[in-house]
């Protein structure tokens, strides 16, 4: 059953876990926009770094300072951006995907309804990362970097919720009212997008939420590979950089902390939001 | 997720053939990084994830370098990469060597040599006794045979087609004596780099053959090691070459292990697992260099960086192509981006003071070639900059960017993936032009996509780099009108050139300096070739990189650089320093590396005695308790 809207919010604002996820969010989002008031978007220029190059933390530089000595508090707050814009903007195509084919392929039977799972199964089955990598590779030079990373996450994380959502959908199509439709003379599309659609929503927000923290991890690791945008400062881009450039070797911990942290921190945020709502949306869990 | 300087667009070798073969090198090599990254997660810890693991026990003799470049081929007609040739060195000779001191060509398999009047006829008198490795005598037939295939095989000639396509006949009058004759006059037949091949071998391997043979068994070649085991992308072991004629290697044996990244092979070094490590980023590098043990090498290289212009992209034929930016023909233009570009901050920032800023296309290392402007040499300031441009009419619009004639200074600039200084590079060109008025879009690609890109002309700038050999013919070959892309059957092919400079007084000098023996006097001309090239503003180079390499000098000493003033220890131009490595008699290091691990050692066996014993008194307890239950 389908809570009510407000309901469903008191009952979020009533989950600790899912607040506390929440408030480490509105913090992060907070940062990303107001980034350029924060700190000053000319500390992220190689030619203009006022420091040295790898501080160690100081009241200066609260986190350090990278190779060309620049802020790395500046460059994690900057980043917070691209990695949110990228997390969210892949999320919402791998949203769209993920139902739409998981939609149709469970409401068609037949010939349509079996490629399209065949489809989701093929996608489930190659392993992400790999083919994350070839697309971001032969992925056309033309297009800015930021873009062909978004699709890519895109286009390969739809599959689970695919499977999800192909789920949810015959079992919604079982029920009698379904039926009626049909007798009724209900079209194809308006069983989709009348009866199916709104049902199958909550679940899809749900995940949504998870699949956000899936896709700020991909950027981080496709921009750590190298495969991302290299003069868009990232978390991930962040981390590549203090690893080409021996962070490691050199002891310089706070280049290669912050960064970790900020991406940890954001991603066990989505899920926390991810597993309440969840919780909230499909009471079957609460058992 | 490399961060070395740039990958050679050519080595050694020079032809036009080699263009293609070195794009499907590097789209196996993007496939190859693929899957290599696919292991990367497995050993995210900064384990080798490559380690010479299956290598047998190592002696005190055995001597293990650490690279990160695979060997492509050991087919001497087929390797692309660096590293191929430098197995190619071990495992044959070449009529003459590069000198470790200097560069100047040597004696190898010929011992000396005669040049006629005319500089047409060579005689090359080789030395007496030299057998292959199967014990057969290596005479006069076998230097014909090799020179013979790589002007007829297509897959040899392929690869060595600069060398030999200048000699018209090639004769042995007797078994020691090698006669050439060439078309013209040329001072590359000192620098034939095509290693003498043994005919009873290859004769069997037909010409369809030579493309896809491996020779990675069982390889009969005369050179100062041979191959024992080649592990494609884990390791390839040498042993050496007890009866070598120029001198027996004092190592018994030689491995190169290839390592996934700069992290896992300092840490291979630092562990001992390893006893050099060939190439390191200079920021990995300064941690080695207190460690107890361990020596690193800053060695000068015989690179260059540059950012290139679009001279005007056009085929040989005049015909235009591309989409460059019109301005970038403007001289003026060059002339005020070259002046914004601050060198010294690029060597300071990007390579931490490896290397120095450059002028000349022929780099310092080869002292007697290269050319700089000296006191005039253009300086960083960007007021000058800004001057250049404003005299020249181009007019700074309302939002910073100028602009004449209704076209805006909105410029491309490239860059490459595989290579961390090459990002860096343009972060900082493209601030340092934003402070001059002229707004740079930088993309960063593979060096694959920049090639095709490049070839069709479709860019404005970009930063890439060359890898100079000891003759300086190639490297100026790329700045001739003959080599801009050429059309055939209705596609652009790609010429080495990637500015598209077309200058008939460059030209002249060019083919000048092809056909003078006169080695001084040859060098002033090149010199003059350099001026007029940055004269022109024909490229902007940026710096000249050091090599750094670091290696145990707790167990090896004896490494002969080459140039002997602050050159390279390995991967050298000849066997130089492989030949001349030998380990350290008292080698307190290894002793401690010894009681460490037998810490580690016993540390765990007592771990397991105490686990075994805790595990035995709980069994032990509980059989006695169950036996009291059922009691």
């Amino acid at each position: 059953m389908r809570a009510a809207p407000a309901s469903a919010w008191r009952r979020f604002l009533r989950d600790r876990e899912g607040l506390s996820g929440l408030v480490v969010l509105i913090l992060f989002a907070f940062m990303a926009v107001f980034a350029d008031l924060l700190a000053d978007p000319a500390g992220l220029d190689v030619t203009k770094a006022t420091g040295k190059a790898l501080e160690a933390p100081s009241w200066a530089f609260p986190l350090g300072t990278d190779h060309a000595g620049r802020s790395v508090l500046t460059m994690i707050v900057h980043g917070s951006q691209t990695t949110l814009l990228v997390g969210l903007a892949a999320t919402v195509i791998s949203m769209v995907l993920g139902t739409l084919i998981g939609v149709a392929s469970g409401h068609f039977s037949g010939l349509i309804g079996g490629t399209l799972n065949r489809l989701i199964e093929w996608f489930l089955v190659i392993p992400y990362l790999p083919l994350a990598i070839v697309l971001a590779t032969v992925f056309p030079p033309g297009l800015p970097k930021l873009v062909s990373v978004i699709v890519v996450i895109g286009v390969t994380s739809w599959s689970g919720t695919a499977r999800l959502v192909r789920a949810q959908t015959m079992a919604i199509e079982a029920r009698p009212y379904l039926e009626r439709a049909r007798a009724l003379g209900g079209g194809h599309w308006h069983q989709m997008t009348r009866h199916v659609l709104p049902n199958v929503m909550p679940l899809v927000l749900a995940n949504t939420t998870l699949t956000v923290s899936i896709a700020i991890i991909a950027e981080t690791t496709l921009s750590f590979l190298g495969l991302g945008d290299p003069l868009r400062v990232s978390w991930g881009r962040i981390l590549e950089q203090a690893h080409d450039l021996g962070a490691i070797d050199l002891n310089a911990w706070w280049w290669v902390l912050a960064p970790g942290i900020a991406v940890v921190l954001t991603v066990r945020a989505f899920n926390m939001c991810g597993r309440a709502l969840e919780r909230i949306l499909d009471p079957r869990l609460e058992m | 997720m490399s961060s070395t300087p740039p990958a050679p667009k050519s080595w050694l070798t020079n032809q036009s053939a080699r263009g293609l073969r070195a794009r499907i090198a590097a789209v196996a090599a993007v496939a190859l990084s693929a899957l290599a990254a696919m292991a990367a997660p497995a050993a995210a810890d900064g384990s080798p994830s490559a380690t010479p693991g299956g290598t047998p026990a190592r002696s005190k003799t055995s001597f293990v370098i650490g690279v990160k470049q695979d060997i492509d081929s050991l087919n001497p007609y087929v390797g692309v990469v660096a590293s191929a040739f430098d197995m190619y060195q071990l495992m044959y000779d070449y009529l003459t060597v590069s000198s470790a001191a200097d560069f100047s060509p040597a004696p190898s398999l010929a011992q000396s040599w005669d040049t006629s009047a005319d500089g047409k006829t060579w005689t090359f008198h080789l030395r007496t006794g030299v057998k292959w490795s199967d014990g057969v005598d290596l005479t006069a037939k076998d230097v014909v045979y090799t020179f013979q295939r790589a002007k007829t095989d297509e897959t040899a000639n392929g690869q060595y087609s600069s060398y030999v396509d200048n000699i018209t006949d090639i004769s042995a009058p007797d078994a020691a004596t090698v006669v050439m004759t060439t078309a013209k006059p040329s001072p590359i037949m000192l620098r034939l780099a095509v290693p003498i091949l043994p005919e009873h071998v290859w004769s069997k391997i037909s010409a369809a053959d030579a493309a896809t043979f491996a020779n990675d068994k069982g390889v009969v070649g005369s050179g100062p090691f041979q191959l024992a085991e080649a592990k494609k992308g884990q390791f390839y072991r040498f042993t050496a070459n007890k009866s070598y004629f120029d001198g027996a290697p004092k190592i018994d044996e030689l491995v190169f292990g290839v390592f996934a990244d700069d992290s896992a092979l300092a840490q291979a070094l630092r562990q001992g697992e390893i006893d050099m490590a060939q190439e390191l980023p200079a920021a990995i590098a300064e941690t080695l260099r207190d460690k107890p043990g361990i020596t690193v090498n800053d060695a000068q290289y015989y690179g260059f960086n540059e950012i290139g212009y679009n001279l005007g992209a056009a085929t040989v034929d005049g015909k235009a192509i591309g989409d460059g930016h019109p301005a970038l023909r403007d001289k003026q233009v060059r002339l005020a981006i070259d002046t914004a570009i601050d060198r010294k901050t690029l060597v300071d920032k990007v390579l931490n003071g490896h290397g120095v800023p450059a002028s000349g296309v022929i780099p310092p290392i080869y002292a007697d070639l290269h050319w700089n402007p000296g006191t005039d040499a253009r300086v960083f300031d960007l007021a000058k900059a800004n001057a250049i441009l404003d005299a020249a009419g181009y007019v700074e619009g309302s939002d910073g960017v100028r602009a004449k004639d209704g076209r805006k200074l909105e410029l491309r600039l490239f860059g490459r993936d595989s290579s961390e200084y090459s990002k860096q590079t343009t972060e900082y060109v493209r601030s340092w032009l934003k402070d001059i008025g002229i707004k740079v879009t930088v993309s960063i690609m593979s060096e694959d996509n920049l090639t095709t890109v490049l070839g069709k002309g479709d860019f404005d700038l970009f930063e890439w780099g060359w890898v100079v050999e000891p003759d300086p013919d190639f490297q100026l070959s790329v700045m001739t009108c003959d080599q801009r892309s050429y059309e055939e059957d209705g596609e652009i092919a790609a010429g080495w050139s990637d500015s598209f400079y077309c200058n008939p007084k460059f030209d002249e000098l060019y083919a000048e300096q092809q056909t003078m023996i006169d080695a001084k006097a040859r060098a002033q001309v090149v010199k003059d070739a350099q001026k007029l090239l940055y004269d022109d503003v024909a490229y902007s180079l940026t710096y000249y990189y050091n090599q750094t390499e670091a290696y145990r000098s707790d167990r090896f000493t004896g490494f002969v650089p080459q140039p002997s003033q602050g050159g390279i220890l390995a991967f050298q131009y000849g066997t130089h320093s492989y030949r001349s490595i030998e380990p350290v008699t008292e080698a307190p290091g290894v002793k401690d590396a010894g009681t460490g691990t037998t810490i580690v050692v016993l540390i765990v066996a007592g771990a397991v005695v105490v686990l075994a014993v805790l595990v035995l008194v709980i069994v032990l307890v509980r059989r006695r308790k169950s036996a009291d239950d059922r009691e």
